[in-house]
C-alpha cells in the first residue's frame, strides 16, 4: 500500500519547510519513527521520522526545496520489500517548489499525491518569492497586468491574477479590474488559487516601512539570510506590528531559590536530572499563568481565546538562531518533571533532534538574557501569544530591606515582561509578575 | 445614388480622422464639408491649432534672436515682418489642408462640399454653396461639426478693432495695446504672441487664476512669468462694458480683491474676446430625431459616442469632453471602431493631455494636486525646477518646473504638470506612463538621456520619493 509522507508543521506559525537532506535512498526500507529526511524551518532544524514502516518509493522534493506544510514530499510502500523499487524512475523530476501561488489553507495532506499540482505557475527558485509567501512583483509581472495592479495585488495577497478578467490593452488587468475583483470578495475564497496566505491577517499588520538605501563601501559584503534567520526577522517585525507592546520590570530575590536548589540538587542528580534555575522560573510562571488566565490567552480578531493548557516555551539559543521548545502542561508537572523536560528539550534542540510537536502549541514564552550577564532584556512577543518574560543574569546585588532599611547583598534577577496592551493592562501585568516574585522569593 | 457605410459631417480633426479610419476599416465612406473652398481640416487646421502655433513659432524665434547676444549670436536689428509671418502661416495651413485632401483621395473617401444635415433615417442631405442639394444614403452618420468662437452677449463684435480668435489670425498690424479677455489656452497663447511681437498686452481673467483649469502651482508660475515679461495680468476681473470705434476700445473692468471690488477703465487699441467656444449644432437636422442637444448646444452621447438616434454618432467639439483636436481625433477612431463592431475600449478622459503653447509652455495630464485631494487621495508631490536642469540652462530657458502628483498608498501616478520649455512635448511621457498605470517607480527606473529636458520628469519622480538628485 502506498502511503504519503508530508512536510510536518514545525511550530505554530511555521508555514513551510526546506528539505536539507534525505536520509534514505529510493528502495531503502525505513522503520517507523526512523529518521527519513532532515528539514529546516524558520523555527527549527529537525529530522523527520517516518510515520510508517515501508520502502521509500518516491521523493517528491529535492534537497533545497521549500514546500508548504502538509505538502507530500515522499511516498512509502508499506508492503514492498527493500530493493524492490529502483531509484531512477521515481526521483522527483522537478522541484515541487514553494507553493507560493496556492493558499496554504487549501492544501491538505489528503489532497492527493502529486505535490507538483500545488505549484502553478511554479517558480523555480524559492528566492523569487518574498518571505511572507506572497509572490514578488517579478512573479506577478508574468501575468499581463500593470505596475499599479501588481502593487495592489501584493498588498491584498492576491498571488494569481489569472482569474481576473483584464479590460485593458490586450487583456491587461487594470486597476479598475482588480479593484472590482477585490470588491467582489472573490479573492477571499479559500479554495481558489488566489486565496490570501493563511495566518496573514493583512488588515491587522502594518507594512514595515522600507529601510533607507544602503551605501556600499569597498569592504562591505553581502550574505543572504538563512531560512531561520529570515523567518525570525519576519516574525519579529510582524509581531511588533501586530501587538501593542508594553513592558514592566521587576527585580526578584533568588535567595530562597538558591537555598532550595542547594538542598535539592544532589537528590535530583541522583535521579539523572540537572536542576537549573530555569526550572524554578518555569514552574513559577506556570503557577502564575493559572492564576491569571488572560496572560495565557491569545487574541483572535476581536475575541480572546483562553488556552486550556499551560504550555511554556523556553527559548534556547542555537549557533546562529533561536528555538523555542515547549514544556507542555507545566502546571501538572512537579519541579522534577519540569526540570527533566527542560533538560531533555534543550539538549535535543542543540542536537537538532526535536520532534515537530515539541516546538508547537506554546501559550507563553520565557527567554533568558542573562547568559552573558545582561541585567535584563526587553523581549518581543512570540505570536500569537500575549506576553513574554525575559530574565537577566542572577547576580549578587545590593538590596535595601524595605522594612528595616538594612542594606543586604542578595542574589537577584531582573524580569522584564512584554505584554500586549490590547489584551492586558499594566495592573494585570504587574500582579502577574508579583505572583511570580512571591512564588520564587518564598520557595520552600 | 451610392450607399455609404459612414458619412462624416465636418472635416476637422474629429471628422477627417474618423473618415480615414473608417475607410481603412473597409467601410465605404464620405465626408461633408461646408467650407466654401475645398479647405479641409476644420478649426484646427484653418483657424486653430496650426495657424496659432505658426504665429507662436515666429514669436519664439523673435524672442530667441533678441536674446541671441546672451549666447553669442549677434543678430542686430531683429524685427518682425507681419506680412512675411502671415505668408509663412498661410503656407503651413495650406500644406496641412492639402495633406488632408490628399489623404481623402488616397483612402478613396468621397468629399462632398456643402452644408450637411441629417435628412431622415439613413439620409444625409448636402446643400452646396450654389443651393444645389443632393442626398446621401448611409448606414451610419458621424456628426463632427465642431465649434465656433463664443461671443459675450454684451460685447458688440462688429467694430474692426474688436476681434475673436478667427479675426485676430488675420490682423495685419501689430496692435499697440491688445486687451485679451479670457486667460484660457486661446487667450494666453495670443497674449503671448503679441506681447513678443511688441504689443502692450493686458490679460483679463474672471477666475482668480490664469489658466484656471491647471494645477494651482502652475497657474502661479505662469502668472509670475507673464508679469515678468511685461504683461499686465488682471485676475478675478470682469469686463462689464466695452465701447469701441475705428480708433480703439474702451473697457470697464471690475476687479475683486477679497470683499472689495474696484473698477477701472482701460483704453486700448484692440480687444480680443477669447471667452470660449460654442458648439456648432444649430442646423444639423437634429430636429425630429432622438438626438438630445442640451441648452448649451452640446450633443449628449454615451461612452462610445452614440447619440440617442440609432446609427448617429457625435464627436469632437460638439460633445461634452475636452475641446481639443487630439480628443476629437481619438473620438473619431472610437466611434468608427464601434461602428465596425470592433468592441473598442472607451476613452479614459482622465488621461487627456492639456497643452497651452504660450511662453512658458504649460502642459498637464491627470489630476492636479487640488483635484487629487478632493478626490480623496492621500497625495504626495514631487517638484523639480528646470533651473536645475543642464539642458534648460543650455537653451537659456530655465523658467518653470515639473510636478508629479501621486497617491501615497501605491505610488500611483495621478498627474503630471509641466510649465517650462517644451512642456507640451514632455507631457507625453506622463500620458504614456499613466496609460500604462505606472507607479512613480517605473518613471524613476526609466533611463532618461542626458542632457535633455526630460530629465526633469525623472527628477520630479525622485523628488516625489523624497530624494531628488540634482538639487
Ligand atoms: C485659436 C485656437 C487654437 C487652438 N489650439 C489648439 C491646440 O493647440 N491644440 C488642440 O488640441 N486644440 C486646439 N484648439 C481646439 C481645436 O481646434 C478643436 O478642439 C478641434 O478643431 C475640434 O475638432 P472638430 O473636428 O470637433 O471640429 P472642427 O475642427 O471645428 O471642425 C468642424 C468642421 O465641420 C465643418 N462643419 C460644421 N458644420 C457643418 C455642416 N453642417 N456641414 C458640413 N460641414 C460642417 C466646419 O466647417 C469645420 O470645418 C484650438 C482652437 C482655437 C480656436
Amino acid at each position: 500500500m502506498r502511503s504519503e509522507v508530508v512536510m510536518p508543521q514545525m511550530g505554530e506559525s511555521v508555514t513551510e519547510g526546506t528539505v536539507t537532506a534525505w536520509l534514505k535512498e529510493i528502495g531503502d526500507f525505513v522503520e517507523r519513527d526512523e529518521p527519513l529526511f532532515e528539514i529546516t524551518t524558520d523555527k527549527v532544524d529537525a529530522e523527520v521520522p517516518s510515520p510508517l514502516a515501508g520502502v521509500l518509493v518516491e521523493r517528491l522534493a529535492k534537497v533545497g526545496d521549500t514546500v508548504e506544510i502538509n505538502t507530500v514530499v515522499a511516498v512509502l510502500d508499506t508492503e514492498a520489500k527493500a530493493g524492490e523499487v529502483s531509484a531512477a524512475s521515481h526521483e522527483a523530476a522537478s522541484a515541487p517548489a514553494k507553493a507560493a501561488s496556492a493558499s496554504s489553507g487549501a492544501v491538505s495532506a489528503s489532497s492527493g499525491g502529486s505535490a507538483t499540482a500545488l505549484a502553478s505557475p511554479a517558480p523555480t527558485t524559492t528566492s523569487a518569492a518574498s518571505s511572507n509567501g506572497v509572490p514578488s512583483r517579478e512573479e506577478l509581472r508574468r501575468t499581463r497586468s500593470t505596475p499599479l495592479v501588481r502593487r495592489i495585488a501584493q498588498e491584498h495577497g492576491i498571488a494569481d491574477l489569472s482569474p481576473i478578467e483584464g479590460s485593458g490593452m490586450s487583456g491587461r488587468v487594470t486597476k479598475a479590474d482588480i479593484m472590482a475583483f477585490i470588491e467582489s470578495g472573490a479573492h477571499q475564497g479559500t479554495n481558489g488559487s488566489t486565496g490570501p496566505i493563511a495566518s496573514q491577517p493583512a488588515q491587522q499588520t502594518r507594512q514595515a516601512p522600507a529601510a533607507p538605501p544602503i551605501t556600499l563601501g569597498d569592504r562591505d559584503r553581502y550574505e543572504p539570510l538563512g531560512p531561520q534567520r529570515a523567518a525570525i526577522a519576519e516574525h519579529m517585525t510582524r509581531s511588533r506590528a501586530t501587538s501593542a507592546h508594553a513592558h514592566t520590570i521587576h527585580e526578584i530575590d533568588f535567595s530562597a531559590v538558591f537555598k532550595a536548589r542547594k538542598r535539592m540538587k544532589a537528590e535530583f542528580e541522583e535521579r539523572g536530572v540537572k536542576l537549573t534555575y530555569t526550572a524554578f522560573m518555569v514552574k513559577a510562571v506556570a503557577d502564575a499563568l493559572r492564576a491569571f488566565p488572560v496572560v495565557n490567552a491569545s487574541l483572535d480578531g476581536d475575541q480572546l481565546v483562553y488556552r486550556g493548557d499551560i504550555n511554556v516555551g523556553v527559548a534556547v539559543a542555537l549557533e546562529a538562531s533561536l528555538i523555542v521548545p515547549v514544556v507542555r502542561n507545566v502546571d501538572e508537572l512537579s519541579l522534577l518533571g519540569v526540570a527533566r523536560s527542560i533538560n531533555d528539550l534543550a539538549e535535543r534542540a542543540r542536537k537538532k533532534r526535536l520532534k515537530p510537536d515539541e516546538v508547537r502549541g506554546g501559550t507563553f514564552t520565557l527567554s533568558n538574557h542573562g547568559i552573558f550577564g545582561a541585567e535584563f532584556g526587553v523581549p518581543i512577543i512570540n505570536q500569537p501569544q500575549t506576553a513574554i518574560i525575559s530574565t537577566g543574569a542572577i547576580k549578587k546585588r545590593v538590596v535595601v530591606d524595605q522594612k528595616t532599611d538594612a542594606i543586604m547583598v542578595r542574589p537577584t534577577a531582573i524580569f522584564c515582561m512584554s505584554f500586549d496592551h490590547r489584551t492586558i493592562d499594566g495592573a494585570t501585568a504587574d500582579a502577574f509578575l508579583a505572583h511570580i516574585r512571591t512564588t520564587l522569593e518564598g520557595w520552600e | 445614388m451610392s450607399q455609404y457605410d459612414v458619412v462624416v459631417i465636418g472635416s476637422g480633426p474629429g471628422g477627417y480622422v474618423a473618415a480615414i479610419h473608417a475607410a481603412q476599416s473597409g467601410l465605404k465612406t464620405a465626408i461633408v464639408e461646408r467650407e466654401p473652398t475645398e479647405r479641409l481640416g476644420g478649426t484646427c487646421l484653418l483657424r486653430g491649432c496650426i495657424p496659432t502655433k505658426a504665429m507662436l513659432h515666429t514669436a519664439d524665434m523673435l524672442e530667441t534672436l533678441k536674446k541671441g547676444d546672451e549666447i553669442g549670436v549677434m543678430a542686430s536689428d531683429v524685427a518682425l515682418d507681419m506680412a512675411k509671418m502671415h505668408a509663412y502661416k498661410a503656407k503651413v495651413v495650406k500644406k496641412n489642408a492639402g495633406g488632408v485632401s490628399y489623404l481623402m483621395k488616397k483612402n478613396k473617401i468621397d468629399v462632398h462640399l456643402g452644408h450637411g444635415r441629417l435628412a431622415g433615417k439613413g439620409k444625409v442631405s448636402v446643400e452646396a454653396a450654389d443651393g444645389k442639394t443632393q442626398t446621401l444614403s448611409t448606414k451610419n452618420v458621424i456628426l463632427a461639426t465642431g465649434s465656433t468662437c463664443f461671443h459675450l452677449p454684451f460685447i458688440d463684435m462688429s467694430p474692426a478693432r474688436v476681434l475673436d480668435s478667427d479675426g485676430i489670425l488675420e490682423l495685419e498690424e501689430v496692435p499697440e495695446h491688445l486687451v485679451v479677455i479670457g486667460a484660457g489656452a486661446v487667450g494666453t497663447e495670443f497674449a503671448s504672441v503679441f506681447l513678443r511681437y511688441g504689443s502692450k498686452v493686458t490679460l483679463i481673467e474672471m477666475a482668480p487664476r490664469v489658466l484656471p483649469s491647471e494645477d494651482h502651482e502652475v497657474c502661479a508660475e505662469a502668472e509670475k512669468s507673464f508679469k515678468k515679461q511685461g504683461m499686465t495680468v488682471l485676475t478675478s476681473s470682469k469686463v462689464t462694458d466695452v465701447k469701441a470705434d475705428d480708433k480703439g476700445v474702451k473697457l470697464v473692468v471690475e476687479t475683486k480683491k477679497g470683499d472689495k471690488t474696484s473698477s477701472q477703465t482701460i483704453e486700448a487699441s484692440h480687444l480680443l474676446v477669447a471667452a470660449g467656444r460654442a458648439p456648432r449644432t444649430q442646423d444639423i437636422g437634429a430636429k425630429g430625431t432622438k438626438i438630445k442637444i442640451n441648452d448649451r448646444g452640446v450633443v449628449e452621447v454615451d461612452e462610445f459616442l452614440r447619440t440617442g438616434e440609432p446609427g448617429v454618432y457625435a464627436i469632437g467639439d460638439i460633445v461634452n469632453t475636452a475641446w481639443l483636436a487630439h480628443v476629437a481625433s481619438k473620438e473619431g477612431i472610437l466611434a468608427v471602431d464601434h461602428i465596425a463592431g470592433k468592441n473598442p475600449r472607451p476613452i479614459n478622459h482622465r488621461l487627456v493631455p492639456m497643452c497651452t503653447y504660450c511662453s512658458p509652455e504649460v502642459a498637464s495630464v491627470g489630476l492636479s494636486e487640488e483635484a487629487a485631494k478632493e478626490a480623496g487621495y492621500d497625495v504626495k508631490t514631487g517638484v523639480f525646477p528646470f533651473s536645475a536642469i543642464g539642458k534648460a540652462a543650455i537653451l537659456n530657458k530655465t523658467e518653470g518646473f515639473v510636478k508629479i502628483v501621486a497617491d501615497k498608498k501605491y505610488d500611483e501616478l495621478l498627474g503630471l504638470h509641466i510649465i517650462g520649455p517644451k512642456a507640451t512635448e514632455l507631457i507625453t511621457e506622463g500620458t504614456l506612463a499613466m496609460e500604462l498605470e505606472s507607479t512613480i517607480e517605473e518613471l524613476l527606473m526609466t533611463i532618461h538621456p542626458h542632457p535633455t529636458l526630460a530629465e526633469a520628469v525623472a527628477e520630479a519622480a525622485h523628488a516625489a520619493m523624497g530624494h531628488a538628485i540634482h538639487i
